[in-house]
């Protein structure tokens, strides 16, 4: 009996253990939310609005050491919570039904552990959501990072169901140490019921490709991408889709923003060659790079169309230090944020919205799904 | 208030009972024996009332010193006091930078900080088995900005730096040992640290502050501990952490290697010798 006890309880404190890095299946469930106090959560009829937004952990234009020129990590909670309620605002003045996010934190210390996703669903007329983390760690050893869970959601005013984390490729141009607590990029994907039209089922599907691979692994993740959309597509569903695809649109007219993105001290184009390149800021580190979402134009309908991609006022990123000259902040000089789908997108429904341009280093792009419409 | 300080001078002049290896108990080491190990302190038996340690290897960047001195019988009991100081400022400032090893975010400069202990031990042997009390008090003194974003929340360190924060905790625990054979040790302990509720008004100016209200710590470590002499003995076994943290509760068993994502038993060689 005290051997069965003693057995027992070893077992029980062996068990205590979950991992110190979050590593994830190929495909596993993500994790589901509800706001605490409902909207109105029932599909009548009319359009349906769908956004996509990096929110940058609510960090808004943060210098952070990241993801800019800047060397801060945590911000104070007050500024975090200050920009969540504008993030939020601003969810709610756009009225989406259905919201696809990048870079939500929500257990993080670097955000004073906020659950974004909890916060923006109790704060808007959003009522469901699932989360799929890219980054969750017990703690990360370095530049104060600490403890992490960050990673995409899809917010909803309809309830969701089915929803699916899917893992993409690592990175395969860094070592094993950096490997493991590093980001671990997905996609996630939710079937909407209340959106179900005759016997098509509705998705939404929400992507965070790669930034800074100098390899080709952004391939290995919009080949994923595309895939995924392409088993809705035959299995005769609907789906919307978007998000930051760390891509530029083909026929941009740079792919080299490394002189735009430079920080004091680094240097980049000193070989013969041209290379070094600024991690995330060059777009050409594979054969066929700058045309790598011509599949999804190809195939599928983008809310900004072909026409008009490249315009500046479709523009969605710049860093969030960028400047012009000494006082003038570069507010966007890139698009790397796409809605698609395989439905159809109301007539001058589609909007990128540069006004927000302070909430975040990336602006939501949105657009509305013509229900009924083939 | 005379009387007392003297009582106290006469009470810490009391020859206490001395004995090998046995670090957290009110027992002294005999004078002029060390003692040090991996992971643990270096021990001095400075006399017969008086022992004295320093964790050498972090004494440059993190300066500590601890006392023990023996007290007066107490309900039947050994007692002893023990007081600690910690200057933790400079292996702070060390890792708070940016790249690998960056622990605390380069955002902060941790001001000079002040860390004592004073705690009570009491010892008893029941039945063959070792028993030792202990609680006290632990305060923290930040003379500067201390931002509360700069805590690391971690097992084992979260607790110990949350008195900078909270200024104030503190801390009890349980010690139990016995002689399985001749050469054989087993030792059980159990240490609960707790950060009472206190900076009501803080939380009014900063927000963050209420992250560090009331959370506790609770340790327990088993170790089978083979004395192989007087002089060496080998520890292994497990230490189990659980608490309340910014983040929430959380529990984990130590050693942990996180690459292989597993628990390896503790390790631990100590030695000893008797100054001549």
């Amino acid at each position: 009996m005290k051997k069965s006890i003693s057995i027992l309880g070893v077992l029980l404190i062996l068990g205590c253990n979950d991992p110190f890095v979050t590593v994830f299946e190929d495909s596993s469930d993500a994790v589901m939310y509800e706001a605490n106090s409902k909207s109105d959560s029932t599909y009548d009829s009319g359009g349906v609005k769908v956004v996509t937004w990096n929110i940058r952990f609510g960090i808004a234009r943060f210098p952070f050491f990241g993801d800019s020129c800047g060397d801060d990590v945590i911000l104070d909670d007050a500024t975090i919570e200050e920009n969540m309620a504008a993030i939020a605002d601003y969810l709610h003045v756009m009225d989406a039904d259905i919201v696809l996010l990048q870079e939500v934190d929500v257990s993080s210390k670097r955000t004073g552990y906020m659950d974004q996703v909890q916060y923006l669903l109790d704060n808007t007329n959003l009522n469901y959501g699932c989360y799929a983390s890219m980054w969750k760690a017990d703690f990360i050893p370095s530049d104060g990072i600490g403890r992490i869970d960050a990673g995409n959601a899809i917010l909803s005013k309809y309830e969701l169901s089915d929803a699916e984390r899917i893992q993409l490729d690592l990175r395969t141009d860094q070592d094993g140490l950096t490997q493991y607590f590093y980001l671990r990029r997905n996609i996630v994907k939710a079937k909407i019921p209340a959106l179900v039209q005759g016997a098509k089922d509705f998705y939404a599907v929400d992507i965070h490709a790669t930034a800074f691979a100098t390899d080709d692994t952004k391939q290995q993740h919009i080949d994923k991408y595309v895939e995924t959309l392409a088993e809705i597509q035959s299995s005769g569903d609907y789906f919307v889709t978007g998000g930051d695809f760390n891509s530029i649109p083909p026929g941009a007219d740079s792919t080299d923003f490394c002189d735009e993105d430079i920080c004091s001290g680094e240097s980049i184009h000193t070989d013969a060659d041209g290379e070094p390149h600024k991690e995330g800021s060059y777009f050409e580190n594979f054969s066929g790079e700058p045309d790598i979402l011509v599949p999804l134009y190809d195939t599928y309908n983008s809310a900004i169309d072909t026409a008009s991609y490249n315009l500046p006022e479709h523009f969605t990123h710049a860093p969030s230090t960028g400047m012009i000259d000494d006082t003038t902040a570069t507010m966007y000089d890139r698009k790397l944020d796409y809605l698609f789908t395989n439905g159809i997108w109301e007539n001058a429904s589609s909007k990128t919205h540069q006004a927000v341009w302070e909430l975040s280093d990336h602006l939501p792009v949105s657009a509305v799904f013509n229900v009924g419409g083939e | 208030m005379k009387k007392f300080i003297f009582y106290f001078i006469i009470a810490s002049l009391v020859f206490g009972e001395t004995k090998k290896w046995d670090a957290h108990s009110a027992y002294l080491l005999p004078q002029k024996r060390w003692e040090m190990g991996l992971f643990q302190p270096f021990r001095y038996g400075y006399s017969e009332s008086i022992e004295y340690s320093v964790h050498p290897l972090w004494f440059f960047v993190m300066p500590n010193f601890s006392l023990k001195i023996s007290q007066s019988d107490f309900a039947g009991f050994t007692s002893a006091s023990q007081y600690k100081m910690v200057y933790p400022t400079p292996f702070l400032n060390m890792i708070a930078k940016e790249g690998i090893m960056g622990i605390i975010a380069p955002d902060f400069q941790m001001p000079p900080m002040l860390g004592l202990s004073a705690s009570w031990l009491m010892s008893k042997n029941m039945a063959g088995v070792n028993l030792t009390l202990n609680g006290g008090l632990d305060l923290g003194f930040a003379f500067g900005d201390l931002d509360t974003r700069s805590t690391i929340d971690i097992p084992l360190v979260y607790h110990r730096l949350g008195v900078y924060y909270n200024k104030w905790g503190i801390h009890t625990g349980l010690d139990v040992q016995k002689n399985l054979t001749q050469k054989f040790t087993a030792l059980f302990d159990l240490d609960l640290i707790f950060l009472p509720m206190t900076g009501l008004a803080e939380v009014q100016i900063d927000p963050d502050a209420s992250k560090l209200m009331g959370e506790y710590s609770l340790e327990h470590k088993l170790l089978l501990i083979w004395n192989k002499s007087e002089n060496f003995r080998v520890l292994t076994g497990y230490k189990f952490v659980m608490g309340e943290y910014p983040y929430g509760s959380d529990m984990r068993l130590l050693p942990y290697i996180p690459m292989a994502e597993t628990w390896v038993p503790i390790i631990e060689f100590q030695w000893a010798r008797k100054k001549r």
